[in-house]
């Protein structure tokens, strides 16, 4: 530090206007600038890079992370089936390095020193910081699943669900697929990342395969759960485009006047929903003989795409910030770490009360981390946050969108939900579903800009 | 770290322009945090500050704030026909909706002219 201490400095820094003329050579900002340092540069991670520059230019904040571009896992299903290409879901950092002056190390952390607060690089070098931040995503469980292991997950077993080149596996492999084949898609338990994918995914492949001419395809869903987020929208959309009928367990969730609208199909469509009650927990997979074990029974399939139960990204293991759970905890107002103090963790990796694991999540996070830091950095309270996440999923017909929408508040220093509707309504218009899917497409682009560019 | 500091001053050099946009960003923060806390929830779809080009969200930037106000209201009560901003319109409380129409109107309607707002703010 300068002869400016970190905290006068800060609060010129924070005046804005005021203090441009202590702040006007970039020099004299950089010299004494305090250090966020962000580990990982997904969603949450580039947030709150680019949102700490817009509210607190003077903090000087580098981000560690080995790839040289972002593939974005949200909407990455459409890779699979053909709507979108590997370059539509990939993102430059140009934008955040040239436009708002973030320092990019593109090199893995490899270890933390808390002591003397720095950083260590696979490359070996040392980067020190005020601030800690991680938004490292997620891991896999492999060993949950018996015959499940990430070998298999690059091969004939591909999860695809972190984006990458797992994605055009199991593309090819559905661009493969014997007439009428039948596919299984196997859902994580709570908690995982982009709870209506799953079933987007299970749909997205029964309308490819219709689409393809098939006229009995099969596409069984084996989930250990009795539900997931926009259920109530995807299921009442099946049942109307995929001659879907709701299992009798699942029929709890509408209400008698509902019940009387939806359908009973006498030759049921492509898409099975095995949930947890009547036994779709899978125990086994064999890669060989293509089958899956579940509690219900042996299921034999051309292709098989398991998401196996998810945890906190390896780095936060490795890092001491994860508790028995798998994830990290942390105070909720701060994202501060429970288990080291000056270290964040937000996104998929952090337990955030009843926020999901979502992209808008991880990004609502980000921007509150960001106000968050500006103040604790200038020795000032934190504020009062209010989160917001907004899921966009397609029924497999991408005429066909529906959401969730969810705003949160601090409630006794856990996230809470506001108690409000949540999806569309189940008389929604023809006009209002059209419009979910187109505003889901929008949003891509919408997103990626304010997380990136 | 002096790799890292040597990096960031020659960022800063060579994107001089973009380092000015934040100060009023960073400004607002402080006049009315409540606005920023909340309208920053809207960013993931209507653009970063409301800011968005040729896209089915509406830009709220410049928005004046009757206008946010009323749109928020018809939203709330099901008099404007809506996907999601019904539900979303109902959660927020209306202090929380009169501080974010604050901000949003706060701001120019283009991008470009903030910038030059900026400009001259810090010339």
């Amino acid at each position: 530090m300068s002869t400016i201490s970190r905290r006068n400095f800060l609060k010129l820094a924070g005046a804005g206007t005021a203090s441009a003329g202590l702040l006007g050579t970039p020099l004299a900002r950089a010299a004494s600038a305090s250090r966020v340092v962000i580990v990982g540069g997904g969603v949450g991670g580039a947030t709150t890079a680019k949102y700490l520059k817009l509210y607190a230019p003077g903090i000087d904040v580098t981000i560690i992370e080995p790839k040289r571009e972002y593939q974005r896992p949200y909407g990455s299903s459409e890779v699979i089936t053909g709507q979108v290409t590997m370059d539509d879901i990939t993102i430059s950092y140009e934008a955040l390095k040239t436009r708002h002056g973030v320092n990019f190390i593109h090199d893995a952390a490899a270890d933390v020193d808390y002591d003397n607060k720095q950083v260590i690089t696979a490359g070996g070098e040392t980067v020190g910081y005020d601030r800690l931040v991680l938004s490292p995503g997620i891991s896999f469980d492999f060993d949950a699943i018996d015959g499940l292991t990430a070998e298999l997950a690059e091969t004939k077993l591909p999860h695809a669900w972190d984006a990458g080149d797992q994605l055009l596996e199991l593309k090819d492999q559905l661009e493969s697929l014997p007439e009428n084949p039948t596919v299984i898609i196997g859902p994580p338990p709570n908690p995982y990342r982009c709870p209506p994918g799953p079933y987007e995914r299970a749909g997205l492949i029964a309308q490819w395969l219709l689409d393809r001419g098939d006229k009995s395809p099969k596409v069984v869903i084996l989930d250990p759960k009795n539900g997931f987020t926009t259920d109530y929208s995807m299921l009442h959309a099946w049942n109307d485009l995929y001659r879907f009928n709701i299992p009798k367990p699942a029929r709890s969730k509408y209400s008698e006047d509902e019940l009387a609208q939806l359908k009973t199909h006498d030759e049921p469509g492509p898409l099975e929903w095995v949930m947890g009650d009547l036994g779709g927990q899978i125990l086994k997979v064999d890669a060989n003989t293509m089958t899956v074990e579940a509690e219900a029974g042996v299921f034999e399939a051309d292709m098989i795409n398991i998401i196996p139960p998810l945890k906190a990204a390896k780095i936060a293991f490795d890092f001491d910030l994860v508790d028995g759970s798998g994830w990290c905890p942390v105070d909720q107002k701060t994202f501060e770490s429970i288990r080291h103090p000056d270290v964040h963790v937000i996104g998929d990796s952090c337990i955030a009360g009843a926020m999901p694991k979502s992209g808008y999540a991880a990004n609502s996070q980000a921007k509150v981390l960001a106000l968050q830091l500006k103040a604790l950095m200038a020795g000032n309270e934190p504020l009062e946050p209010v989160f917001q996440n907004t899921c966009y999923a397609l029924a497999g017909n991408t005429d066909s969108g529906m959401f969730v929408a969810d705003v949160f508040r601090l409630k006794d220093d856990k996230i809470v939900r506001v108690d409000e509707q949540r999806y569309l309504p189940f008389d929604a218009t023809e006009g209002q579903i059209r419009l979910a899917a187109l505003y889901q497409h929008n949003w891509m682009k919408a997103f990626t800009d304010d997380c990136f560019s | 770290m002096s790799r890292q500091i040597s990096k960031g001053a020659v960022l800063a050099l060579a994107v001089g322009g973009a380092f000015i946009a934040p100060s009023l960003h960073a400004e607002t923060t402080e006049a009315n945090p409540k606005g920023v806390m909340t309208a920053q929830t809207c960013a993931g779809c209507h653009g970063t500050q409301g800011y968005i080009e040729d896209s089915a969200y509406v830009p709220l930037a410049g928005m004046s704030s009757d206008r946010f106000i009323q749109a928020m209201e018809s939203f709330a009560d099901g008099s404007r026909p809506s996907t999601l901003m019904g539900p979303l319109a109902r959660a927020f409380t209306d202090e929380e909706i009169r501080a974010m129409a604050n901000y949003f109107s706060s701001l120019p309607k283009e991008r470009g002219q903030a910038d030059k707002h900026d400009e001259g703010n810090d010339s």
